[in-house]
């Protein structure tokens, strides 16, 4: 207490010390050698100060603060001394300067052993510092403070100078006693605005190719999973052991396929900085890394499956090994090379080459855009990080701007809540949110209101103001493509118009397609999508359909989206796709999944009066020879395991022909599999003279079924040569949904098969073995 | 005549490839083409694949010209009749 009382005086004399001289001088008639008792006593009340203050600080700031008392006691006893023997007012007036030069030499001897005054203020206010990502930042900013503070010492300890020299008394405690304080409080001000502004941004943003071993503090957390996380110091370690494997190996390039996105962006990194090539695949069937490995390459992954990965490294094992000198080094990201995989619209899997500089270039952007946003949040996903947006918001961002980021992906719309209390940023997609939108039926109580970004596909705006209604959050869209990277953004409660990112410059291409040219699209001519648009003068564009949208059904052009939208006007369709087939004649074919009034309205009709009502419906709009001459009425759209709605499969759904005998209301597809919601009536042939007054399904029928649905899906030969391992554990009743999952493997012909209920219930299952001279 | 109703029945079902449509939901006095409650709203293809079917199955042809062309193919009834008369002994 005695030690803050002394303080509390020392600064209040300090303070005043300027104006009392001159009273003293002026009003009070004392002598220079009576006012230097003043400075005499200031000296032992600051030397009590000191003494107390030592005995109970030895550390922190304790060596700075001994050099600026000794020093500063040391000078106040020898100019009261001066002034005193002297009787001259001169030395009492040097005390300003004193006190200046005292605080300069305070000031920076903490920058040069550091940390710097400011920073350690900062450290007082905010104990989670010196873990943050921001740290280095704040230091910078910090030290940078410390100099102007040094700077105006040295200004103002010369102008105290000068007016103790030249200058009459009133002029020094003018100067000394007045502006000298005010100008502290106006660069004092100026600062702490400085400072707002400054806090207001995200600066922990270093590009990935740059970042060093010391980018961040080694407590700032890189991820977490549940209650455990990784620090940045675990990561540099685990970087370091997976580059010294791949710079032992001949193999290259790498195959990457990690589940998990801390193991993912491990091995990434390792690649990029060890001057691997990385092929990143989410694809991991056999038959499509047997396409994609050369003997020569690499192949690394978290979770092994099957002969796919017969020759792969388990990054766990590498991890598991004991901890190397550490190895890491900024990479030159013109040079570093990665391969991309995109399924397309059309579905064929088309590999994309990329210059790591095409990444790094779109998170600069990212960051310019969006960065501030980010502050203090931590990342989820609902996405897949082997697909260019989860890799650049998922893994890539989080990794240049250290917001920590879960390892592994929300699956489920119920898992939304357990987040609810995190400040978040979400990457997720269509798929998901419309998800999302039809399970909740709650808003989610969110303590901070999460940023979500939606990419993949257009997000419908019903389901956007559903999950606004959810999360409180307007869902931002990225518009972009894997060749092109991100092209635009909106939010569409701003309407559906499109912002197109800075860099990216739009025109209309080929085909009346957008063409993008910007930093992270390599060919100077750019890239045209295959989408349909129109520019505004200010550069924002409205999308209008795919490009292959539009086409010719017997000469007359016809625009599907058109047809789509013509059959939602109903407001009796929740959703629609309009294909293009070809048979004896060129015709259009929807299908539609009806929503809650429409299937209220249609219920118990034939199909043929459902067929005509909407027929009757686009008759209004549009000719007859473009009509859907099919129609077929499902729960959901035909799509694979990503959500994605491809016209290939849609067609295929067509080329089953329609039959009294049962009905298809779901289908997934991915290469090599299928998944199918079956139905059978009671009316239905199939359950004919079996058990008249006990209706199932065959088990003949079920194999023809089976024979019949894997030629039109999966192109299975004409000929079974054989049947495995076939059960029929449960029978198949009438109006009871069967699941039928098909999986053909082309090198050994066999289909394996199995119905079962929807919770999950088999209901048989086996192995068609085709006729093998089909295939030669 | 009605066997061979049904014969034109199902060669229009088959020949235009016409789903969820048996044979035995064809009106035969509906209007074949167009817009119409109980018609088949066939399109001018359409027409143009019967045409090539009536050939093939009952070796009667059209005349594109001829302005009764359309008169034959108003309904199913008037197209019955019309095989009917010039099919070939």
């Amino acid at each position: 207490m005695k030690s803050v009382a002394g303080k509390v005086v020392f600064a209040a004399l300090s303070v005043l010390y300027p104006v009392l001289v001159f009273c003293g001088l002026e009003f009070w008639g004392l002598s220079p050698r009576r006012l230097s008792l003043m400075l005499i006593g200031l000296a032992f009340v600051h030397f009590f100060n000191v003494t107390r203050e030592r005995a109970k600080d030895a550390e922190g700031t304790g060596r700075a603060n001994v050099v600026k008392n000794i020093s500063l006691l040391v000078l106040m006893l020898m100019c009261g001394a001066l002034a005193f023997f002297a009787d001259n007012i001169l030395f009492l007036k040097f005390y300003p300067v004193m006190v200046n030069l005292s605080l300069l030499c305070f000031f920076a001897f903490t920058l040069w052993k550091k940390p710097s005054f400011a920073f350690r203020m900062a450290n007082l206010g905010d104990k989670t510092l010196r873990v943050s990502p921001e740290r280095p930042f704040v230091e910078r900013y910090c030290d940078r403070v410390t100099m102007v503070w040094c700077a105006f010492f040295v200004v103002n300890a010369s102008v105290a100078l000068a007016t103790a020299l030249v200058g009459s008394e009133r002029m020094w405690t003018l100067y000394n006693g007045l502006i000298s304080y005010i100008l502290i409080g106006i660069l004092s001000a100026v600062e702490f605005m400085v400072r707002k502004i400054m806090q207001n941004k995200l600066h922990s943003y270093v590009p990935v190719c740059e970042l060093l071993r010391d980018s961040r503090p080694d407590g700032a957390v890189v991820c977490f999973d549940g209650e455990s996380v990784r620090t940045w110091a675990d990561f540099v370690s685990d970087v370091s052991k997976v580059r010294r494997f791949l710079e032992s190996s001949e193999k290259r390039p790498w195959i990457l396929h990690c589940e998990d996105s801390y193991f993912f962006i491990v091995a990434l990194l390792s690649m990029l900085q060890s001057g691997r090539k990385a092929m990143v695949t989410a694809n991991r069937q056999e038959a499509f890394i047997k396409e994609i490995k050369k003997p020569e390459y690499g192949f690394i992954t978290d979770t092994p499956f099957g002969d796919a990965s017969a020759g792969a490294i388990q990054i766990q094992d590498i991890l598991a090994g004991p901890a190397v000198e550490p190895l890491w080094n900024a990479f030159d990201k013109n040079a570093a090379e990665m391969v991309m995989f995109t399924s397309g619209t059309t579905g064929e899997p088309k590999s994309v080459p990329k210059r790591f500089s095409q990444f790094e270039n779109e998170l600069y952007e990212l960051v310019k855009v969006f960065g501030d946003d980010w502050l203090g949040r931590k990342v989820y996903s609902t996405v897949n990080h082997h697909h260019i947006y989860g890799l650049l918001f998922t893994v890539l961002l989080p990794t240049a701007t250290g917001l920590p980021f879960r390892r592994h992906r929300i699956d489920y719309p119920s898992e939304l809540v357990s987040i609810a209390g995190e400040k978040a940023v979400i990457a997720s997609s269509p798929a998901y949110l419309k998800r999302l939108a039809a399970d909740t039926d709650k808003p989610i109580d969110f303590k901070y209101t999460p940023i979500i970004y939606s990419s993949g596909g257009p997000l419908p705006e019903e389901v956007a103001r559903k999950c606004e209604g959810i999360t409180g959050y307007w869902t931002m869209e990225i518009y972009g493509s894997t060749e092109t990277g991100g092209i635009a953004y909106r939010q569409s409660k701003n309407g559906p118009v499109w912002k197109p990112f800075e860099v990216c410059k739009m025109s209309i291409g080929e085909n009346d397609c957008l063409n993008v040219k910007s930093s992270y699209i390599l060919e100077p001519e750019g890239f045209t999508t295959g989408d349909l648009v129109e520019i505004y003068d200010d550069g924002r564009f409205l999308l209008k359909g795919r490009a292959d949208s539009i086409v010719k059904i017997e000469e007359k052009r016809i625009s599907l989206p058109e047809v789509e939208n013509r059959l939602k006007q109903t407001g009796l369709v929740q959703d629609v796709r309009v294909v293009p087939m070809v048979g004896n004649r060129q015709y259009l074919a929807a299908a539609i999944v009806l929503n809650a009034e429409g299937r209220e309205k249609f219920k118990d009709q034939p199909k043929l009066e459902i067929n005509n009502f909407f027929k009757k419906h686009l008759a209004q709009f549009i000719e007859n020879t473009v009509s859907p001459k099919k129609w077929r009425y499902l729960e959901e759209l035909p799509q694979d395991t990503q959500g994605k709605i491809k016209m290939r499969d849609i067609q295929a759904l067509f080329g089953i022909p329609e039959s009294p005998n049962f009905k298809i209301l779901k289908m997934r597809r991915e290469p090599g599999m299928v998944t199918l919601k079956l139905v059978f009536p009671e009316t239905s042939d199939f359950y004919n003279g079996h058990f008249p007054s006990f209706k199932l399904l065959p088990a003949v029928a079920q194999v023809d079924m089976t024979v019949m649905l894997a030629q039109a899906l999966l192109g299975t030969p004409d000929t079974v040569a054989r049947i495995q391992r076939t059960k029929f554990s449960y029978p198949i009743l009438p109006n009871v949904p069967a699941i039928l999952e098909m999986t053909y493997k082309a090198e050994t012909s066999k289909l394996s098969f199995s119905y079962t209920l929807e919770e999950g219930r088999p209901l048989s299952g086996g192995t068609l073995v085709f006729s093998g001279d089909e295939n030669a | 005549m009605d066997e061979l109703k049904n014969r034109i029945k199902e060669m229009i079902v088959t020949a235009l490839e016409l789903e969820d449509v048996t044979a035995a939901d064809i009106v035969e006095d509906a209007p074949l083409f167009g817009e119409s409650e109980r018609g088949l709203g066939l399109d001018s293809i359409d027409a143009l694949e019967l045409g090539i079917a009536i050939k093939e199955n009952f070796g009667v042809s059209f005349s594109a010209a001829n302005e009764d062309t359309k008169k034959h193919f108003y309904s199913f009834d008037t197209l019955a009749a019309y095989i009917s008369a010039n099919m070939p002994k």
